[in-house]
């Protein structure tokens, strides 16, 4: 048979074209049949995680132990970072080439539910099962009263503070109790005595709504009792005394220079760093970022205390669920790995090695083998206890997803570009009324 | 004289046009002709490209085109809503303000990356020692990634713990607002960016220096031009099919600009950093308005359509220069 140049260019072609597309393949970043598990292989799930060295240990421990637990098993970890999951995430759900499980934040794992793209876990989680979480962080798995994930850990808010910049000002004793904490005045009144006595380059405190952390500002909120939502979360009630409260109180952190003007939410650098590199006396931290900063921070020494209350006490709702996919290969070995990802041995393990906080009744009470700063780790603990159920739901909400960008815009004209209050609750109000209606 | 000669001569001396290569041809029945033949390599050569392009550019590009047609329900689109994402940009402030951005950005950085591109290859050009360290130091920028260059941006222009405030901390100068007032925000990305884009001019620049036969400078001394003269006259002109190709390039980069942007400022403080990438790249993946993302990629596309084509026409003559 004679093969003429035509058939040889076009076959060149045709091969080029596979080899680009096969290529290409590898970008899927798993997949259904990632990673050698291939489509018959319903013994296998892929999982993708972002993770810090501690966390990817922990995962590492956890899957080991499942592997070992459930012979014949194989759970492929996929870990990717935190900056760009969720666009891969998206694009496999969109290609179909999503991983069995990921890992999700509590304000975004509304967005993949509210779209059908979640394995709804009631079947596999009975009341029993259900009530072994703390109700809040049961709640924040869940949608339409399904279940959806598995909430595997949390995480809050605690205030920082360096001790040599606390002496130099003369501030003595902190709270050591969440019902002595400062209250709003007495935290202003802590930091313009700090302003006082400190250069003009260096700042009384750093609040962490940088990089997608706009929603820690619903804190604030909380604590002058406020809501964002109204109560059956169809509408907008942040246009309230408390939304102008808290506002107007934030706002002034700017205005009066209590905090660096360049940490606002859209700026590039998160608080915890502004901390470590020694340029504000004080700053509000989770405590996932505690090894970092004891790491990092040389020359002074440094303690945390409780964050300050107003109508109440109130904090952010950090942390994490695990879910599996609405296409998941086998929902059955993924929903048994959700389950033993979250049994108490597992969990004291994850949340010890990487500063996190159970979602456990049963692990609230022990003490676990902190390994670092076990002295103040406490204090995030009780902390968290301040989140109530009606804050979850909101922070839950998949209509955050949307109102995220609104609700930083609308904090960073008012914080940097002197927005007024009444301007910007309105343009929040709105957003709030638009995705919610 | 030989004979071949003699029979050019006469060749030359003929009436009758020389046969072009084509008429000499003829076609043997039964095979395709030459020119049938080149046709088929040519298709063959361009085949794979032609797949590549197709599958990775213009199928992304004829998708994106429909889908800014249709609604966004997170996950893909949903229903069709004709032109109302475009309706939407229109009376989008967010849109316009991020629109003006670009084009400001667009208008100071290409000039001054040209200018500083063309200053720095006549530089590298001459015998200045060292030259080979300088030209790849200049170049350094743009063979790391955007990302990677955009964090180096962060640490010199940090307003709290960037090197550059150090410095002026340290010389007892005023501290510059680089993050949290707008025009020194702006002012930084536009440092970084001609940091990043000089080197690519420069190394042009360089390459079409060097086409440039030294004769012509010579001639151009005996006569008694001035350096400045020299440069005016000589090299600019000269130098023309290199800022055509570079201008092309420098405007279809400004107007995609992202990476450092992101990076370095995240559109802010408030929305003076903001351009229409970074503002698609928000609608589509924070948001997940896929739709209306494709609205705003689809106008970046067609005014750098429009801006190349005005180039191309405008400047068709000077690819022929040098």
């Amino acid at each position: 048979m004679t093969i003429s140049r035509r058939q040889i260019l076009g076959g060149a072609g045709f091969l080029a074209a596979a080899a680009a597309l096969n290529g290409c393949a590898g970008f899927s970043g798993g997949g259904n049949d990632g990673g050698g598990g291939g489509d018959g292989d319903a013994d296998t799930l892929t999982f993708t995680t972002w993770g810090s060295p501690a966390e990817e240990e922990g995962f590492r421990n956890g899957i080991a132990a499942f592997e070992a637990a459930n012979s014949g098993t194989k759970v492929e970890l996929n870990l990717v970072p935190y900056e760009q999951i969720f666009q891969n995430i998206d694009a496999q759900l969109q290609a179909g080439t999503a991983p069995d499980l990921f890992r999700v934040d509590y304000g975004t794992i509304g967005a993949y539910s509210s779209q059908d793209q979640l394995l709804d876990l009631s079947d596999y989680f009975d009341t029993a099962a259900a009530e072994e979480f703390l109700p809040s962080m049961w709640e924040a798995v869940q949608f339409d009263g399904k279940p959806f994930g598995v909430p595997h850990q949390t995480d809050t808010s605690a205030l920082v503070y360096r001790t040599d910049l606390f002496e130099q000002a003369g501030i003595g004793a902190v709270p050591d109790s969440l019902e002595s904490a400062w209250t709003w005045d007495e935290f202003r009144q802590v930091a313009e005595k700090l302003r006082g006595s400190l250069p003009d380059d260096l700042y009384p405190f750093v609040y962490n709504w940088q990089l997608g952390g706009s929603t820690r500002w619903l804190s604030w909120l909380f604590q002058a009792g406020g809501r964002l939502f109204n109560d059956d979360l169809t509408g907008s009630a942040i246009e309230s005394d408390a939304g102008r409260k808290a506002l107007e109180f934030t706002q002034g952190f700017f205005t009066d220079g209590l905090v660096p003007p360049s940490s606002s939410v859209k700026s590039s650098t998160y608080a915890d760093d502004a901390f470590s590199a020694g340029t504000t006396a004080m700053a509000f931290v989770g405590n996932f970022v505690l090894p970092g900063l004891e790491e990092n921070i040389q020359g002074f020494e440094w303690g945390a205390t409780y964050l300050p209350r107003d109508e109440r006490g109130a904090c952010d709702l950090g942390g994490n669920a695990l879910v599996a996919t609405r296409n998941a290969r086998n929902p059955e070995l993924a929903a048994e790995f959700l389950k033993f990802m979250t049994q108490p041995d597992q969990m004291s393990d994850f949340c010890a090695r990487a500063m996190e906080l159970p979602t456990l009744n049963s692990l609230v009470g022990t003490e676990l083998d902190y390994q670092t700063r076990p002295d103040i780790a406490g204090i995030f603990v009780e902390q968290a206890t301040t989140l109530e159920p009606g804050d979850v739901q909101q922070l839950t909400s998949p209509a955050m997803a949307t109102i995220n960008p609104k609700l930083r815009d609308q904090l960073e004209a008012a914080f940097t570009q002197g927005q007024p209050v009444e301007q910007t609750l309105a343009t929040i109000a709105a957003a709030v009324d638009e995705a919610a209606g | 004289m030989s004979a071949d000669t003699s029979a050019r001569e006469e060749s030359t001396g003929s009436t009758a046009p020389p046969p072009s290569p084509a008429a000499t041809y003829t076609a043997q029945p039964g095979r395709a002709s030459r020119r049938q033949r080149s046709t088929g390599a040519a298709a063959g050569f361009l085949g794979p490209n032609l797949i590549l392009l197709g599958i990775f550019l213009f199928l992304p590009l004829g998708w994106a085109f429909l889908i800014s047609f249709q609604e966004s329900s997170g996950f893909g689109a949903s229903g069709w809503v004709g032109l109302e994402n475009y309706r939407r940009l229109v009376t989008d402030p967010t849109f316009w303000q991020s629109a003006l951005n670009t084009a400001a950005f667009t208008l100071i950085t290409v000039p001054l990356s040209l200018a500083l591109g063309l200053g720095l290859a006549v530089l590298m050009n001459s015998v200045l020692p060292g030259r080979k360290l300088f030209r790849t130091l200049i170049y350094l920028p743009m063979v790391i990634s955007g990302i990677a260059t955009a964090l180096m941006g962060v640490l010199l222009f940090d307003e709290a713990t960037g090197i550059i405030n150090k410095l002026l901390r340290e010389g007892g100068l005023a501290t510059v607002p680089w993050q949290s007032q707008g025009t020194a925000a702006f002012a930084s990305i536009i440092l970084v960016t001609l940091w990043i884009r000089v080197g690519f001019n420069m190394v042009i620049y360089l390459a079409g220096l060097q086409g440039i036969s030294p004769e012509l400078y010579e001639a151009a001394r005996l006569e008694g031009a001035s350096s400045w003269q020299q440069f005016r006259y000589l090299t600019v002109p000269l130098v023309g099919p290199s800022t055509f190709f570079l201008l092309i390039m420098d405007v279809i980069y400004s107007f995609q600009v992202f990476d450092t942007i992101f990076v370095m400022t995240g559109g802010g403080p408030g929305r003076s950093t903001s351009v229409l990438v970074t503002y698609a790249y928000e609608n589509g993946f924070v948001t997940r308005d896929q739709s209306y993302a494709a609205a705003i990629g689809i106008v970046i596309f067609l005014v750098t359509l429009v801006f190349t084509a005005i180039q191309w026409r405008g400047n068709r003559s000077r690819d022929t220069v040098g």
